[in-house]
């Protein structure tokens, strides 16, 4: 591999596992025009707030759209029952959830509750959907980075291993890291739990969220993305491998863990870093399906199971609410970049 | 190559994950033989659902609920009544007066005493709709409740119900506090409804589990209870694990301590561990099948019948249920109900050269014996809808999936649809234009239930228990007539008719008895499963070490 | 394998598709084997699709109570489910439901995709900026997020499987577009065509579109098989295709139950869906380089 430019970076994040955010890569957004940093830091504030109105029109829409009275369909989810409604009790729910209002004023309405961090009330419990995720976003972020924090130390060790060390280990370097890669997570989850939990016992069956608990369903979001960082961070590192600063640092005597170590990574995993930002979106979307599998708390289950009873508030409140992180993720790296990168001064 | 190597590298995955599960044993060493009991300790329970509320007409409600709140009477091994909140209780002659004398000092753990008038309030709660289930027992035959003193509660009927104390001892009849009611928001209600009963709930991590704790002021344990005093464990984490293989594992684990619901093929390796294992073949409607009498292809008797005799419901749920859960051809309710009978239950076998006449004398035909049948160009697809993952488990869903296919032999085209339970909520599927065959069960202590199910279904009164949307006065006045009669064999006797009428015009089939199954390792005794429900009892459970 | 020891560049598949011509032109025209592997898998799955039975005469629903969870076997190469079903029947007839959602997803993601990755990168100002920030807003969702927010709305069944990851999948390779687009229309032949006092339109039928979209061909292998694979996250938990039917991600849910009693029943399906995923990888990529050497 000669060079990895953006638009190959694009590619591959869109294709390696489709959806994901892909780094910024400088065409990103509108170039800034009011010059100098304020202006640069103004025009990403009003990008992300965009952003955020715009995801939480789309959750509003989506409650909106709900097919049946929701009324209706609100009383028999608390209930538990499948049964007509009298006026009287749809009156009441009409008015708690002001669902008789224009669609403008219901929509003025949660983006008022949105800024006031009320992101409404929960169908199926009763309680504000604030504190339902909240109460379940600690597992979830926890599982998300340890996964990366796994993923990397797989990806560094493969890579390190078996990258410039002829054909036949790269070979093999490069078909685990395809494999690895494709795996498709609940899959990896099964197997990885029927094996070191069901049959090997060597891990708990239903992890808690406890830190012997959570390495199978670290592991499981990991794998993956292991794979798909070694296959951005192996061609970095054999082009790195034949550069004259490594001849050199040869030649001063330095051993050839210590060159891949200390000289070769560090100039070859700037892609992949650049590709983690975008993996902890994957990751969630991982999360929910590993949470699933291994019976784990979290965003995932809250999800799934919001989904199941069609409870819109929760399954909106969590997308509007991942939104929001990835957003701020971002607008933070941004940032960053702003105030320190000198080139993107003058622009 | 990339491709040959992955190919390989999954292959010996593969083969190695079978040597793995191949050389799998894992019998947990048991307590030693002077095992002692211990005190206190937290008994960790995995359960297959969680429900929105602890108290409500939902059977997993019951179980939960079973934990907090006391009932009136309890019901023992005999199926006999025996006391519990209530010390004893007598009905008048004409059937329709009931007094229920009430234990003394009972208080509820929000401090405030029991009272007949607590009790005639939650009477008159389930009635408004505190309890669907409560509420629909107790319809068209409850009256009235009053105090006549503090410890004296009247409960008064329209119509004699000789069973009504053994209806009070299910989950739904739990007594709340009235304080609790009427001054905490329904949020708290639901969340930690506020009785007199062994445990206390403590938290709800939603998704997780439930924390009951030890009511150490615990007084008013049923007569069937195995000791006296307040529970002996401190704590029950009532843990929500709804992937049967996981449940089990964690068993087997010692990760938890009990499970409830141990899916049909884990039941043999289970078994041979040295857990206790408890099957409880819950009595009331079992898994059946009711035909929708009023629109469709199943309006018709003969195509009912041709259902029932083009399946093999027994061959499929002895495969499927792995021996573990039982046949069951009776549609009415499940061979654990007083006044069971066995010929309903015989009624129907796989005979399809008779499916096949029955069909071509109703009009449905087809040419070569082969295909989906059809009558004036209209083809005989008939719909089955199922809750799945509520109503109906895997094992349950695979049974369907099995009468779907043995139905296709007599030229039936059986659309299976699982609805998920938002959608049953929102009402889909419950109309009789929408379906043609509705597959669920229904718990009961007796088979009073058929009132429930078979009360017709009117404009003026509508049964939306009613699989059927029939209106059937001949059947409807057998049931009435069981439900009043005093006498247990006579009514029985009815019970028994109702049943045979059921099964003769093919209205329902049965298909497999319900269970509540409980496996329990060594390390804990004194788990036993309620008589009302089969929920499980954790009042007189203790560790052994 | 001794191909690949002489030129192992060939092999390569990581991202960002090899750039073997850099390093000089293949010695021998002998295809790769990992191509050869993948056409294979994907030749058995066509036919599969178009016609399932000439791989797997039985039928797919018939029960064999008898035989109910019976091992992979000579007579029943995938084992069987626990009413009889033979396995391997069942996957094969699973193909066609499978890939038409894997393709239908992939086809709907990429005219999604096109149309607002062209927008954002060609409109005037305030549309391609509104479509930008659309596209942004999409993006912040995780894939299986937005499907799910989509299962939650339509209700569970395949179409909405193609919709939701269809569109759970689009921001990516909209934004992907919209690159390709501009760094074709800043190239150096676009800018000589505008130099010489070409047509805008022409210049963008010509040199821009053409450009930019000829890797589309590329993602489209690539996607498939992603697609498949979200569309089976959906299945697993309990989101998707309504069973008896065969659809792959379908089976290995229903399977899981089984899982320490007949492993085959979850891991053969989920097998078939890795080889899938990793024959249209590879071949994507493959046309990937090859596109690439051709612009070269």
């Amino acid at each position: 591999m000669t060079r990895t430019s953006s638009s190959d970076l694009e590619l591959s994040a869109a294709v390696g596992r489709p959806g994901g955010p892909v780094p910024p890569t400088g065409d990103g957004g509108p170039p800034p025009r009011l010059g100098g940093r304020l202006g640069l830091v103004g025009g990403k504030l009003a990008g992300a707030a965009v952003v955020l109105l715009g995801a939480a029109t789309a959750a509003f829409a989506a409650q909106a759209a709900l097919p049946g009275d929701r009324a209706t369909v609100i009383l028999n989810v608390r209930a538990g029952q499948a049964i007509q409604r009298t006026p009287e009790e749809l009156a009441a729910i009409n008015e708690e959830y002001g669902l008789k209002n224009p669609l403008v004023v219901q929509y003025l309405d949660y983006l008022g509750g949105l800024v006031r961090g009320d992101l409404g009330t929960s169908y199926q419990q009763h309680r504000p959907v604030a504190a339902l995720i909240l109460e379940q976003l600690g597992p979830t972020l926890t599982l998300t980075a340890t996964a990366i924090v796994l993923a990397w130390l797989l990806m560094v060790t493969w890579v390190t291993l078996t990258a410039g060390r002829g054909p036949a280990l790269r070979a093999l370097g490069e078909a685990v890291d395809t494999a690895a890669a494709g795996l498709p997570h609940y899959w990896l989850g099964i197997l990885l739990l029927l094996v070191f939990a069901l049959t090997l016992g060597w891990f708990p069956v239903i992890g808690g969220t406890g830190p012997v608990g959570l390495l199978l369903p670290a592991l499981t979001l990991a794998i993956p993305l292991a794979g798909f960082l070694g296959q951005a961070t192996r061609a970095e590192f054999e082009r790195s491998l034949a550069q004259p600063f490594v001849l050199s640092a040869r030649m001063r005597g330095m051993g050839d863990a210590g060159v891949r170590l200390r000289h070769v990574l560090r100039h070859s995993v700037l892609p992949a870093v650049t590709l983690s930002g975008w993996a902890l979106g994957a990751t969630i979307s991982g999360a929910v399906v590993v949470e699933t599998v291994y019976s784990r708390a979290g965003i995932g289950t809250v999800l799934v199971s919001a989904v199941n009873a069609q409870d819109l508030p929760v399954v909106t409140g969590v997308v509007v609410l991942i939104a929001a992180l990835y957003v701020v993720a971002n607008l933070l790296v941004d940032l960053a970049y702003a105030l320190i990168d000198p080139r993107l001064k003058d622009a | 190559m990339p491709k040959k190597r992955t190919a390989l590298a999954l292959a010996a995955a593969s083969a190695a994950t079978m040597m793995a599960l191949a050389a799998c044993s894992g019998a947990p060493a048991g307590p030693a033989a002077d095992a002692q009991p211990v005190a206190d300790g937290t008994i960790e329970y995995g359960h297959q659902q969680e429900p929105a509320c602890v108290f409500g007409g939902w059977i997993e409600q019951a179980y939960l609920s079973y934990q907090v709140l006391d009932n009136l009477v309890s019901l023992d091994e005999d199926h006999e009544v025996v006391p519990w909140l209530a010390e004893s209780w007598s009905v008048s002659d004409d059937q329709l007066t009931w007094t229920f004398t009430l234990k003394d000092g009972v208080t509820f753990t929000d401090g405030s005493p029991l009272t007949a008038g607590v009790v005639a309030y939650n009477f008159d709660h389930w009635l408004a709709g505190g309890n669907s289930t409560a509420q629909v027992w107790l319809d068209g035959y409850y009256a009235s409740s009053r105090a006549v003193d503090d410890r004296t509660l009247e409960v008064s009927l329209s119509r004699p119900y000789p069973r009504l104390a053994d209806t009070l001892t299910q989950g739904y009849f739990g007594i709340q506090s009235q304080q609790a009611l009427e001054t905490r928001s329904e949020e708290e209600n639901c969340a930690s409804p506020i009785g007199t009963g062994a445990f206390i709930v403590e938290e709800w991590n939603r998704g997780e589990n439930i924390v009951l704790a030890r009511n150490d002021h615990y007084t008013s344990w049923p007569a069937n209870a195995k000791h006296e005093g307040p529970a002996r464990v401190e704590k029950v984490n009532w843990r929500f694990l709804p992937d049967p293989t996981t449940r089990t594992a964690s068993l087997k684990s010692g990760e938890t301590d009990a499970v409830y619901d141990v899916p049909a093929i884990e039941w043999a390796t289970v078994d041979g561990g040295g857990y206790e294992l408890h099957k409880y073949v819950t009595p009331g409607r079992p898994q059946q099948l009711t035909f929708d009498t009023v629109d469709g292809p199943f309006v018709d008797e003969r195509v009912r019948k041709a259902f029932a005799y083009s399946l093999d419901r027994r061959s499929l749920v002895e495969t499927i249920g792995r021996g573990v859960i039982p046949y069951e051809g009776n549609g009415g309710v499940s061979r654990t109900t007083p006044g069971y009978s066995t010929d309903a239950a015989e009624a129907y076998d796989l005979d399809l050269d008779e499916a096949n006449r029955l069909l071509d004398e109703a009009g449905w035909t087809r040419s070569g014996g082969e295909g989906v049948r059809t009558k004036d160009g209209e083809q005989l697809t008939v719909v089955l809808p199922y809750g799945a993952g509520s109503i109906i488990n895997s094992d349950g869903a695979s049974i369907l999936q099995g009468v779907q296919e043995q139905a296709k032999a007599s030229g039936f085209d059986v659309q299976l649809v699982p609805v998920p339970q938002s959608a049953f909520f929102s009402g889909a599927y419950s109309t009789p234009e929408e379906k043609d065959i509705s597959a669920g069960y229904w718990t009961s202590v007796t088979a009073g239930i058929l009132h429930i199910n078979w009360r017709p279904t009117t404009p003026e009164a509508p049964n939306y228990n009613n699989d059927a949307f029939n209106a059937d006065p001949v059947l409807e006045n057998i049931i009435l007539r069981a439900n009043s009669a005093v006498d247990p064999q006579e009514q029985n006797a009815l019970y028994g008719e109702a049943q045979d009428y059921i099964a003769e015009h093919a209205l329902a089939i049965g298909l497999y008895d319900r269970l509540s199954t409980l496996a329990v390792s060594p390390f804990l005794k004194g788990v036993w499963q309620e008589n009302a429900q089969g929920g499980p009892v954790f009042h007189d459970a203790y560790f052994v070490e | 394998m001794t191909i690949l020891d002489r030129r192992p560049r060939f092999a390569r598949t990581a991202p960002g598709g090899g750039t073997p011509t850099r390093r000089g032109p293949r010695r021998s025209p002998r295809p790769a084997p990992d191509l050869v592997a993948a056409v294979l898998v994907l030749v058995f799955f066509a036919v599969a699709l178009a016609a399932p039975s000439a791989l797997a005469p039985r039928d797919p629903f018939a029960l064999d109570l008898v035989n109910a969870l019976r091992p992979p076997s000579a007579e029943h190469w995938f084992g069987t489910d626990e009413s009889g079903r033979d396995l391997y029947t069942r996957i094969v007839h699973g193909a066609r439901q499978s890939l038409l959602i894997g393709v239908g997803a992939t086809v709907l993601s990429l005219a999604i995709a096109l149309v607002l990755g062209s927008l954002a990168a060609l409109a005037g100002r305030f549309v391609a900026g509104t479509v930008n920030r659309v596209v942004e807003v999409l993006f912040a969702f995780p894939t299986l997020l937005l499907a799910l927010l989509l299962v939650a709305v339509l209700g569970p069944s395949a179409w909405t499987q193609v919709v939701a990851v269809g569109v759970g999948t689009a921001p990516g390779y909209a934004r992907m577009i919209r690159g390709q687009i501009l760094s074709a229309r800043n190239s150096g032949y676009v800018e000589a065509a505008v130099a010489l006092g070409h047509p805008r339109g022409w210049i963008l039928r010509t040199h821009v579109l053409p450009n930019a979209i000829r890797p589309l061909v590329a993602v489209f292998a690539l996607s498939v098989g992603q697609s498949i694979v979200w569309a089976s996250s959906l299945s697993f938990l309990g989101l998707g295709v309504a069973p008896p039917a065969p659809e792959w991600g379908a089976l290995l849910d229903a399977g899981k139950i089984y899982v320490t009693q007949a492993w085959w029943l979850t891991v053969l399906p989920g097998l078939v869906i890795v080889l899938l995923a990793l024959a249209t990888t590879t071949i994507g990529k493959h046309i990937q380089s090859a596109l690439e050497k051709g612009e070269k």
